[in-house]
């Protein structure tokens, strides 16, 4: 009976690593470059719980992939390893932009946004628009006279 | 509040340019038709350049920046003249500043210039009566008229790939943060009607 159950046994244990090995969690590590991007409003409000869509440089019309931006308009995402130039939009509300990320082909990444001007070269631009009316306004005032004066 | 690119398809930013056009058309035609076309050239300048800046006075309130609109001061101070002037005022703000953008000129111009349009009709149906009332009118509802433009606008090119429930609840809230803005707005327009009208009657505009 003993020699009957160490068979058993036996049996058993050479059948039972094969249903436990498709329980086994099998994990694999590799290093990749992720592209985390910052969305935010011009006034400086991050653009948070916004829609993000990533199109691949192969394919513009439709998406790769999406998600959403966290709670300070941050959002990652690591892109396949295709060279070309990769865009991403964030929306809200009918509010966006576009990101473009140039990924090479060795692998490194450069990323292109557009700045937003400061409030120096905002003052700047208001000041040289509001001269150009304040011209504009006197030019016409100027005919305006010139010709009451002829009439 | 101006649509910036690539957030509406193509055949919509073209359908803006078209009706921006015949919008402009419109106006200038009727502009020429004025006894003195040349006479309020100079505060239709000026205003374009006020319009200009109102763009950066901005109200942080999430999900988006709230910033001054001027639709209805521009619509009740200049007429017809609106029109060209906030083509002008877009044009700037969306080469300089980036608000707004080149491809979406025309569909913004349409989403301000038409509130403008209306607020212009109020204040010359009810100005001479009730000149507090009708200024008030012309400024909270232009904000009002822009809105539901720009919602109507936003939600009719909602690409496929987006979650539309998501954007719907955004735009909610938009729509939400911009109501004090009508306020502000209306009564933007009600304390410069008041002011021309102790300081300067003659400025006051009439049909």
């Amino acid at each position: 009976m003993t020699r009957g159950y160490r068979l058993a046994a036996f049996a058993l244990c050479l059948a039972a690593p094969v249903p436990a090995l498709s329980h086994a969690a099998l994990v694999t590590a590799e290093t990749a470059t992720a592209i985390r991007l910052q969305a935010g409003y011009d006034t400086g409000d991050p653009m948070a719980h916004a829609q993000v869509r990533i199109y691949a440089p192969d394919d513009p019309a439709r998406p790769w992939g999406q998600g959403v931006t966290d709670r300070e308009g941050g959002f990652e995402f690591i892109p396949d390893p295709l060279p070309g130039r990769w865009s991403v939009q964030v929306r809200q509300a009918g509010h966006g932009a576009m990101a473009y990320v140039e990924v090479g082909a060795a692998g490194p990444v450069s990323l292109s946004t557009a700045t937003r001007p400061d409030r120096v070269q905002q003052a700047v631009m208001v000041a040289l628009v509001a001269w150009g009316a304040l011209g504009t306004a006197l030019f016409a005032l100027r005919k305006r006279g010139r010709g009451d004066a002829s009439s | 509040m101006h649509l910036p690119d690539g957030i509406v398809p193509v055949s919509m930013a073209l359908a803006g340019y078209g009706a921006s056009a015949a919008l402009a058309g419109l106006a200038l035609a009727r502009i020429r038709a004025l006894p003195d076309p040349q006479g309020q050239v100079p505060r239709a300048a000026m205003l374009t350049a006020v319009f200009f800046a109102a763009s950066l006075v901005a109200v942080p309130v999430p999900p988006a920046s709230v910033h001054l609109l001027l639709a209805g001061l521009m619509g009740v101070l200049l007429g017809w003249f609106a029109v060209p002037a906030i083509l002008v005022g877009l044009f700037l703000q969306a080469v300089l500043f980036g608000h707004g953008g080149i491809t979406t000129l025309g569909l913004n111009a349409v989403i301000l210039g038409l509130p403008a349009l209306m607020a212009h009709a109020v204040w010359r149906l009810a100005g001479r009566r009730w000149p507090d009332l009708a200024g008030f009118v012309a400024g909270a509802g232009a904000v009002l008229a822009v809105l539901a433009l720009f919602v109507a606008i936003v939600l009719a090119g909602l690409p496929v790939a987006l979650d539309p429930g998501a954007e719907r609840m955004a735009l909610g809230a938009l729509v939400l943060a911009h109501l004090p803005l009508a306020l502000a707005e209306g009564m933007i327009v009600l304390a410069v009607l008041r002011l021309l009208r102790r300081m300067e009657p003659r400025l006051l505009p009439h049909g």
